[in-house]
């Protein structure tokens, strides 16, 4: 909302500095007004300075046409400026006759767009000027023609001395929506004049007290929402012009004149903050109105020529045949007021807030009126105050006289009546605010005020703040004006003893495995919740469709369903590096994704139960993609992610094993691909990914791994346990293996595990499989080799284990046996997967 | 050996002495000075072999040959102790003659990245937890009802439009008639709802999290974060909000930059203020004296604050005649851009490798 200072000033009754550079202790700088504004809550967006300097009133005396005859357009203009005669060459069409006034800027002027004014030829004649249009001067909107000015002004005079709100300061606030009051400058000019200590100044009103009541004027069938309806008959209305200072404060404040009985219902509106609408009397069927519902598809045709179909739960103003406007939101276009208007209705009324947002939100018309209709108008003494403004307005300029009123009343608001315990307002602002002083901001702010009583005082706040409802918000008024600057940092001190809240372990764990990754040499990336539906795709066989959650109103199809999977997120991230740079990529993401679970869970019972077991789940999960650089793909970078994916789990104390894939993932490579195991819990998998996957993304000249852990999964680590320390050395043996290459060395180690522990269970302190360097890994993965010396489709694998007893040192002979036993037992059992194993 | 025979067991001696003095300038090394030693003192030394011939000399001959017997093997010892000293310097010389150029690495390992927002997050959480705060969080889709209702903000709220807020469907195979609309939830506010209805007063929280609204250009994007802190119990004032906003700035940002609140409107607190932190990059240790970063202003907006609303505390089960509490938010997007001099969004999201892998910090 624009606030124009000029107008402020009259409200307050007293001069503001207008000018950019003023008293820095002056509050009644503009600048300093500005900063109070924000300080009372009414934040400052921005400010603008206006003046016009040199820009004077000058008389015509002599027009002549231009001596070039091509220059049909362009008269000499012979010009008194006060002092003397100026030539000035003008192209207007609506150039007054001799005598007439114009408004002349002379040579060394700059107009408010920027341009300095210098003497030149315009086709061969000197212009020592120019006569300008208001949209030059910048005070106003109509740049079809020059500004003629009243006959009677003095030539030489300074425009902006004859015209108030020429110059002017227009401060931008954002008004909050619990302040309906703050959107017209009355409301505003009222916080200021509690803050600067200034009496408010009432604008001049007429009453029509006398006119005679008009009941046939106005039906109010839809009283409930229209609780209330002033409507004035009057006559004797000469539509034209509004004079210049109108329609310059007009459009300071950012709106169009369009003619002196439509600026005035504007300028009310500006000034109170209460629309209001002015009917051509005689278009309307009936000479009256009636406030009704609209009949199912009635249409209408609005003031901005386009024509709604009303539903029946929009209000509309109608006379006796069709609607001629849109309560509270626009005016049609049939009963509008234009030149030869004589006879006016002037609806002031109050309308149901929720009912105008619905209407304007319905039909797409956000507009000035509406945008105060919702958020609630006044519909007590500043609805007749909007109505006495208006009535004075049009009387003074238009001529209009009112012959007749009425006075509709339905169900109006209750106005809330609030205890305050003036000692509540320290207590919960933390600072010391004496009653005194809450009552002089309170009456202030039009607050009546019951001190009468013993403690809490009885409180009436005025009509025009709906938002002042229950203690804490006149508290809110008193911090407003009293201020927050001498409020003190103060921590509290409390009685109760604060609870430690039980905090998700997923988010811990979640941010491990982030430092874990991280550790890896992985950068972390946070990519946006949504994803393409089409990107779903190669993830689709790990849910069901109807498990994808969807915004009801997305944005943009790139974002039709929350991400239920993070592998679409993260190759949108390689796509965009691969198409801006050709360096190796190590990429990780830990966040939650989103499904729907297959049937409602049970009903757990708890505090927010009403809510939780109709929530989608949010699993975390920690994805991380690694783009090999190498010309042929080797398997490599989905092996490196395996060990950055078990290291990161080692970190945080967990320890798994990569295990071959009984059911392999379709969107990873069938071949490369891994699951992730600790004891029976599959956490995630692994692989390269799937040359399907890899090619719709047009990425096939990458090497791509992926790999994620799923944390709903993840145990809980255990609490480490102590163990007696080893102190007999082992002995190791290594071993070759020549396999199928389908057998994975996990399965060897199984094989062998499983070997050993049936052949070492005899005896006193057998020899067992341990190791000295790590306890967790008994038998030692050497190399897995594949080439020359191996018969292709197969592969060498050499291992080293490790063994050693308890309580004793083991003979070479008594390893020898044992060792032999357990790889006898083990080539058995892999012999079911492939007879042709053996020790090389 | 003629020679031998000729001479006299001392003699014998002698000249082991003079040739054992021969050998050892020879010798450069710990196992050469050993080799000489069992040379010549060895159980089958030159030396050792002669103290045999003891028992063949007149005994009147035998004192003297004893006393000629332990003055070599002495001279012997006191040389080979200072050749082993002399080598042990020399070796010592040796080593420390090494040079490595321990400045040529020529493939360091390059270090993983966090987040910006990560890193901001995780340092604002820390901040919080140092002042008591416990860490909540909750779902991102959320209840209408959580997100709204139980915070004040009523049905009518312009937040509430679809223009605004993000709206989700359930699934046709999960209707149930007690099912409440869901949202994204747009603010992290839903977790003070739930806190207060699982735990009760007094609580004291701080809520971050991932956020969503329907705004995406220059400046908004459609996910977003958000940190929320909420305080309840009995006594709280906004003069405990202004006391902990001072020290979260404090401890965030490290010196004593000014905190200010203007008044201003949300649903869910009353009274209720936008604070401002005075601008930390053109601060010179008083006064903020305007910047770009700063609009010129010296201030920085971080977001809303206030008392919160009694409806809420009604909504929550907690009775707002006993407790008071503040509640404030900010966002922790705009926070890491501000921390890293991040100057536009997309940079956030876009999962460029040369964005971020310049956040090596912790
Ligand atoms: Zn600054």
């Amino acid at each position: 909302m624009l606030i124009s200072c000029t107008w402020l000033s009259e409200l307050l009754g007293r001069p503001i500095d207008l000018s950019p550079v003023g008293e820095a202790n002056d509050p009644f700088w503009a600048q300093n007004i500005a900063e109070r504004l924000t300080s009372l809550g009414l934040e400052v967006e921005g400010i603008a300075y206006f003046e016009l300097p040199k820009v004077i009133v000058g008389r015509v005396d002599a027009v002549s046409a231009h001596p070039d005859p091509k220059a049909t357009k362009l008269n000499l203009v012979e010009l008194f400026d006060g002092q003397a005669s100026v030539q000035v060459v003008c192209g207007a069409s609506n150039l007054p006759p001799v005598g007439g006034k114009v408004a002349f800027a002379p040579v060394g002027t700059t107009l408010p767009d920027g341009l300095e004014l210098s003497a030149r030829e315009l086709r061969g004649v000197a212009s020592h000027g120019m006569i300008c249009s208001e949209a030059e001067l910048d005070i106003g909107g109509d740049a079809d023609g020059i500004l003629v000015l009243p006959i009677d002004w003095e030539p030489g005079a300074e425009l902006q001395d004859l015209v108030p709100g020429i110059r002017d300061a227009v401060i931008e606030i954002s008004v909050t929506p619990n302040r309906p009051d703050a959107l017209g400058h009355l409301g505003v000019a009222r916080d200021l004049a509690l803050a600067l200590g200034c009496e408010l100044q009432p604008p001049k009103l007429r009453s029509v007290a006398d006119a005679p009541e008009l009941p046939e004027l106005v039906e109010v069938p839809a009283s409930d929402r229209c609780p209330r309806y002033l409507g004035y008959a009057l006559e004797g209305c000469t539509v034209g012009e509004a004079p210049l200072w109108l329609r310059t404060r007009l459009h300071r404040v950012g709106l169009r004149a369009l003619n002196n009985v439509v600026d005035i219902t504007n300028f009310v509106l500006m000034e109170v903050g209460q629309p209001m609408h002015a009917f051509d009397r005689a278009r309307l069927a009936g000479e009256r109105v009636v406030v009704r519902m609209a009949k199912p598809s009635e249409p209408i045709t609005i003031l901005d020529g386009s024509e709604l179909e009303l539903s029946t739960d929009d209000l509309v103003i109608a006379d006796a045949e069709s609607p001629q406007a849109l309560a509270g939101v626009m005016g049609g276009a049939g009963s509008m007021v234009e030149a030869g208007t004589d006879r006016l209705l002037l609806e002031v009324a109050f309308f149901e807030p929720l009912a105008i947002r619905r209407s304007a939100r319905r039909h797409g018309q956000h507009t000035d009126s509406s945008h105060r209709f919702e958020r609630q108008v006044d519909y007590d003494a500043q609805l007749e105050l909007a109505a006495g403004r208006a009535l004075a307005l049009l009387h003074d300029l238009c001529g209009a006289t009112c012959v007749g009123r009425c006075d509709v009343r339905g169900p109006l608001p209750e106005r809330a009546q609030i205890e305050l315990d003036p000692a509540h307002v320290g207590r919960l602002l933390g600072m010391d605010v004496g009653p005194d002083e809450v009552a002089r901001i309170l009456s202030g702010l039009g607050v009546e005020l019951d001190r009468s009583t013993e403690g809490a005082w009885l409180c009436h706040p005025p009509s025009y703040r709906p938002d002042l409802d229950r203690d804490v918000d006149l508290i809110e008024e008193v911090m407003r004006h009293h201020g927050l600057d001498d409020l003190p940092a103060r921590h509290s001190v409390s009685p109760e003893q604060r609870v430690m809240l039980p905090e998700d372990p997923k988010r811990g764990l979640a941010d491990a495995l982030t430092d874990g990754l991280r550790a890896r040499g992985l950068h972390e990336h946070v990519g946006l919740a949504f994803v393409a539906e089409a990107l779903i795709a190669p993830v689709a066989a790990e849910f069901e469709p109807s498990q994808l959650v969807r915004p009801v109103n997305p944005m943009r199809s790139q974002q039709a369903c929350m991400r239920p999977h993070l592998l679409p997120g993260l190759l949108d991230a390689v796509t965009y590096n691969h198409a801006h740079h050709a360096r190796a990529l190590a990429l990780f993401e830990v966040g939650r994704i989103y499904r729907w679970p297959l049937s409602q869970p049970e009903l757990q019972p708890s505090a927010t139960s009403e809510v939780d077991p109709f929530l989608p789940d949010e699993p975390y999960r920690a994805a991380a993609i690694r783009v090999g650089q190498s010309q042929s793909k080797t398997g490599e970078v989905a092996r490196a992610l395996t060990d950055d994916l078990l290291a990161c789990l080692a970190r945080v104390g967990l320890h798994a094993q990569a295990r071959p894939q009984a059911e392999p993932c379709a969107w990873l490579h069938p071949g490369i691909q891994a699951g992730l195991w600790i004891g029976p819990t599959r956490v995630g998998v692994v692989g390269e990914l799937h040359p399907d996957v890899v090619a719709a993304r047009d990425l096939s000249e990458l090497e791509l791994g992926y790999g994620e852990l799923w944390l709903e999964a993840l145990p809980q680590p255990p609490v480490v346990q102590f163990e007696d320390i080893a102190r007999f050395p082992a002995t190791t043996r290594d071993l070759s293996l020549d396999l199928d290459q389908r057998v994975s060395s996990h399965e060897v180690v199984a094989a062998l595990a499983g070997a050993a522990a049936s052949a070492l269970s005899s005896g006193d302190d057998p020899p067992q499989l341990a190791n000295a360097d790590d306890p967790r890994q008994p038998i030692v993965l050497l190399e897995d080799y594949r080439g020359e010396g191996v018969e292709p489709g197969r592969h060498a694998l050499l291992l080293r284990l490790n063994y050693r007893a308890r309580s004793r040192s083991v003979t070479d002979a008594e390893v020898t046996a044992v060792h032999d036993a357990v790889v006898a037992g083990a080539l058995a059992t892999l012999a079911a997967i492939d007879p042709a194993a053996r020790v090389r | 050996m003629a020679a031998d025979a000729q001479q006299t067991p001392q003699q014998q001696l002698d000249e082991q002495l003079r040739s054992f003095e021969a050998a050892l300038p020879d010798v450069a090394d710990e196992p050469g000075l050993y080799e000489l030693q069992v040379r010549f003192l060895g159980k089958n030394g030159a030396v050792t072999k002669l103290r045999r011939l003891m028992g063949k000399v007149p005994p009147s001959e035998r004192k003297e040959l004893g006393k000629a017997f332990n003055r070599v093997k002495q001279a012997m010892e006191t040389h080979l102790a200072t050749r082993a000293g002399e080598l042990a310097a020399a070796a010592r010389e040796r080593d420390l003659a090494r040079r490595v150029d321990l400045t040529f690495i020529p493939d360091p390992p390059r270090p993983g990245t966090l987040h910006p927002i990560t890193q901001t997050r995780r340092e604002l959480e820390r901040v919080f937890r140092r002042l008591g705060f416990d860490v909540a969080d909750g779902p991102h889709v959320e209840a209408e009802l959580y997100s709204f209702d139980k915070l004040n903000i009523l049905p009518d709220h312009p937040a509430r439009d679809m223009q605004d807020t993000f709206f989700i469907e359930r699934p046709t195979h999960l209707d149930h008639a007690d099912a409440p609309a869901l949202v994204l939830r747009p603010h992290t506010s839903p977790v003070q709802a739930r806190t207060m209805l699982q735990h009760g007063a007094p609580v004291r929280i701080v809520a971050p999290g991932t956020t969503f609204r329907r705004d995406d250009d220059a400046t908004h994007s459609p996910m977003f974060h958000q940190i929320e802190g909420l305080y309840v119990d009995r006594n709280v004032t906004m003069a405990d909000l202004k006391a902990t906003l001072y020290a979260f700035v404090e401890a965030f940002f490290g010196r004593g930059l000014g905190v200010r609140f203007r008044p201003s409107y949300f649903p869910f607190v009353e009274p209720g203020a936008e604070f401002d932190m005075q601008c930390p990059f053109c601060f010179d240790g008083q006064l903020s004296h305007g910047c770009g970063l700063c609009k010129q202003s010296g201030w920085i907006e971080l977001g809303g604050s206030g008392m919160v609303h009694p409806a809420v505390f009604e909504h929550c089960g907690i009775d707002s005649s006993v407790y008071t509490g503040w509640a404030f938010g900010f966002g922790i997007d705009r926070m890491a851009m501000l921390r890293h001099g991040i100057p536009h969004l997309r940079h956030n999201f876009e999962g460029d490798l040369r964005v971020l892998e310049q956040f090596t910090s912790p």
